[in-house]
C-alpha cells in the first residue's frame, strides 16, 4: 500500500466506510437510508464510466443512455419476469447495446467521441419516448416495489462490483493496454496492442454495471418517467465526479463522488440552479486550474515539485 | 387530398428554407471557432439563447424592434467572445500546445461548464419558463404561399449574414488569414499570419453570429434558458457535412437539415423532430466518423 497521504486516507475511508454503509441500514431511518442509496449509485456509475473513459480517455457523454436502458427493461418486464432476473437482464441489455454500437462509436475520435456519445443518448431518449407516446403510456406506476433495504443492498454489491472492476481493469495487463492506447493509439497499435478489441471490451464492461443500477433505481421510485431516467445530467455529474477525483485508480473517483455528493445534498432539494451554477464553475475551475483533481492535490502535497530522493 | 398539396406547395419549403438559414448561421460562428482553434464550444446555443433574451427584453421592455436590436446584440455577443478568448481560452491554447488531444477534450468539459452556467443563471434570472413575442405578425401572400413578415426578415437577415462572411473569408485578406489557419494553422503561422489575432477574431465573430442568430430565432418561435442544445446540434450536424471553414457548402448542408426536419416532421409528427435531428447527427459522425478531416485532408 502506499504511504501517501491520499493513499492513507482512502484507504481508511474505504474500511470504515464499507463497514458503515455495511450496517447503516440496521441504524438508521428510511431518509438517511435512501441517501446513503443515492451516494452507492453514484459510486457505481462513476467507478464504471472510469473503466471506459478514464483509462482510455475516450470521454463519454452517454452513460446515462445504460442507465435508462435498464432502468426501462426492468419497467417494462414489471411483474412478469422474477426481479432478479430483469435486474440481470438489464445488464445484459445495456452490455448488448454496447456492443451493437461499439464497432461504429469506437472509430469516432476525440471531442466528436463525446458529442457522439451525447446524441446516442438523446437518440435513444426521444426514440423511447416517440414510442412510449404512440403506445399512450407517458409514465408508469409500480405497485409492491421491494423493501428499501434489499434495494439497498443490491446496489451496495453493484458497487463494490464496480470498483472491483475498476480495480482490476487498471492494474491488469489489459488496463495498461487501455492505457497505452490513450497516451498514443496508433503507437499502441504498432505495439501489438489490441486496440479495438480492447476499446470494446472496456466499452461492454462499462456499460454493465449502468444497466444494473438503472434496473435497481427503477424500483426505488414508483413512479416512472422515461425523460428521468435518461437524463443528460446523470452524465454529466458522473464527468463531474470522476473529473474531481482525478487520478486513474478507484480512489479519485471515491474523492470525487463524496465530494460531490455533500455538495447535491446540501444544495439540491433547496437551491437547484445554484446547484447547477456550482456544478458549471467546479467544472471549469477544474479543467483550468486542477486538471489532476482532488487525488492530483493530495500528491502535490505530498511529493513536492522538484526532484526528489 | 389536401396533405399531398400541402407537401408539393411552396408553403413547406419556404418553412424549411428559413430553418435552413437560421441553422446555416449558427452553425457559421461553430465552424470559425472549431476550425481555427479546434475548439467544440457545446455552449455556443446557449449564446443563441442569450441573444433570443436580449431581443425578448430590449422589444419587451422598451418596445425595441429585433431588427434594431440586432447589430447592437451581435456586437455585444462579440464583445463576450472576445473577452473570454482573452481571460480564459487563450490561457488554455497555449498550455495545451503540448497536447492537442487532451487540449480538445479539456476545452469541451469547459464549454459544457459554461453551457450548465449560463443555463441555470439565465433560469435564475429569467426564470425557467417559455417566452416568446409577436413583431411582424402579419401574414403576407407572395406566389401562393403565406409568409409572415418576420420569417421573410429572419430568412433574408441569415441569408446576406452568410453570404457576407462567405465573401469575406474568400475575398479580404483578414479572410484568408482565417481560412488559412482553418486548413494549415502551421503553415499560416510560418507564412507570417497573425494567429493570435485570427483566433480573437474567429471568437469573436463566432459568438457575435450566434448573438444574432438568437435574435431572429427569438421572432420565430417561443424559447427558453434550456432551448439551446438544439442548435448546438444542428450547427455540428451542417460541420459535419458541410466542412471546416466552408460557408457555402455549410449553407447548402443547413438547408438540407432544414428540409429534412421540416418534411419529416410533416410527414410523420411533432414528436418525432428530436428523434430526426439526433438521428442525423448520430448517422451524419457516424459516416464521417472524423468529422470533416478525412475527407479534406487538412489535418494539422
Amino acid at each position: 500500500m502506499d504511504k501517501t497521504l491520499a493513499g492513507r486516507l482512502s484507504l481508511a475511508l474505504l474500511v470504515f466506510g464499507t463497514a458503515g454503509l455495511c450496517v447503516l441500514p440496521f441504524v438508521a431511518n428510511d431518509y438517511i437510508v435512501g441517501t446513503g442509496l443515492t451516494l452507492l449509485m453514484w459510486l457505481a456509475l462513476t467507478q464504471s464510466w472510469c473503466v471506459l473513459s478514464k483509462l482510455t480517455g475516450y470521454i463519454s457523454l452517454g452513460h446515462v443512455v445504460f442507465y435508462g436502458l435498464g432502468a426501462y427493461l426492468v419497467v417494462a418486464t414489471w411483474n412478469q419476469v422474477p426481479l432478479v432476473l430483469a435486474v440481470l437482464g438489464a445488464g445484459v441489455l445495456a452490455a448488448a447495446f454496447a456492443a451493437l454500437v461499439g464497432l461504429p462509436v469506437l472509430r469516432v475520435k476525440g471531442p466528436y467521441f463525446v458529442i457522439l456519445t451525447f446524441g446516442l443518448s438523446e437518440l435513444v431518449k426521444y426514440s423511447i419516448m416517440a414510442a412510449e407516446s404512440a403506445n399512450g403510456t407517458a409514465s408508469r406506476i409500480l405497485f409492491g416495489t421491494p423493501d428499501l433495504v434489499l434495494i439497498y443492498f443490491a446496489m451496495f454489491v453493484l458497487a463494490l462490483l464496480a470498483t472491483a472492476l475498476l480495480r482490476w481493469a487498471s492494474g491488469s495487463r489489459f488496463g495498461h493496454g487501455l492505457r497505452s492506447l490513450r497516451e498514443n493509439e496508433e503507437a499502441a497499435e504498432t505495439l501489438g496492442v489490441p486496440v479495438v478489441r480492447y476499446k470494446l471490451i472496456a466499452f461492454v464492461l462499462s456499460a454493465a454495471i449502468p444497466g444494473m443500477v438503472g434496473g435497481v433505481m427503477a424500483l426505488r421510485s414508483t413512479y416512472f418517467v422515461v425523460g428521468q431516467v435518461f437524463d443528460p445530467m446523470i452524465s454529466i455529474t458522473v464527468i463531474a465526479m470522476a473529473l474531481l477525483g482525478g487520478g486513474d485508480t478507484v480512489r479519485g473517483p471515491i474523492f470525487g463522488v463524496l465530494f460531490l455528493f455533500l455538495l447535491q445534498e446540501l444544495l439540491w432539494a433547496s437551491a437547484p440552479l445554484l446547484y447547477m451554477i456550482i456544478l458549471g464553475t467546479i467544472l471549469i475551475v477544474f479543467v483550468l486550474l486542477v486538471p489532476d483533481g482532488i487525488v492530483g492535490l493530495f500528491a502535490r502535497r505530498a511529493r513536492p515539485p522538484g526532484p526528489t530522493r | 387530398m389536401p396533405f399531398i398539396d400541402t407537401l408539393l406547395s411552396g408553403q413547406l419549403l419556404f418553412s424549411a428554407l428559413v430553418t435552413g438559414s437560421i441553422y446555416a448561421l449558427v452553425a457559421l460562428g461553430l465552424n470559425l471557432v472549431y476550425g481555427t482553434m479546434r475548439m467544440l464550444n457545446v455552449a455556443h446555443g446557449d449564446l443563441v439563447t442569450l441573444g433570443a433574451y436580449a431581443a425578448f427584453w430590449a422589444f419587451t421592455l422598451w418596445g425595441v424592434s429585433p431588427l434594431l436590436a440586432a447589430p447592437v446584440v451581435a456586437v455585444l455577443g462579440a464583445a463576450l467572445g472576445y473577452g473570454l478568448y482573452r481571460g480564459v481560452f487563450r490561457h488554455l491554447l497555449g498550455a495545451g500546445a503540448a497536447n492537442p488531444g487532451r487540449m480538445e477534450g479539456n476545452s469541451l468539459l469547459l464549454f459544457f461548464g459554461l453551457s450548465i452556467l449560463l443555463q441555470n443563471a439565465a433560469a435564475m434570472a429569467f426564470t425557467p419558463n417559455n417566452r416568446a413575442y409577436t413583431y411582424l405578425g402579419d401574414v403576407v401572400h407572395l406566389g401562393g404561399v403565406a409568409m409572415t413578415g418576420n420569417r421573410i426578415a429572419a430568412l433574408l437577415i441569415a441569408g446576406t449574414t452568410c453570404i457576407g462572411v462567405a465573401l469575406f473569408l474568400s475575398r479580404s485578406s483578414a479572410g484568408l488569414a482565417m481560412r488559412a489557419v482553418i486548413e494549415r494553422r502551421d503553415a499560416a503561422y510560418i507564412v507570417g499570419v497573425d494567429v493570435d489575432r485570427v483566433q480573437w477574431s474567429s471568437f469573436a465573430m463566432g459568438f457575435g453570429s450566434a448573438a444574432l442568430a438568437g435574435v431572429l430565432m427569438s421572432m420565430l418561435e417561443q424559447f427558453s434558458p434550456f432551448s439551446g442544445f438544439p442548435f448546438t446540434i444542428a450547427g455540428f450536424i451542417v460541420i459535419i457535412l458541410g466542412g471546416l471553414g466552408n460557408v457555402m457548402a455549410g449553407l447548402a448542408a443547413a438547408l438540407l437539415l432544414g428540409v429534412i426536419e421540416t418534411y419529416g416532421v410533416a410527414l410523420t409528427s411533432a414528436n418525432l423532430r428530436s428523434v430526426l435531428l439526433y438521428g442525423c447527427f448520430v448517422g451524419a459522425l457516424l459516416l464521417f466518423p472524423n468529422g470533416v478531416f478525412a475527407r479534406r485532408g487538412a489535418r494539422g
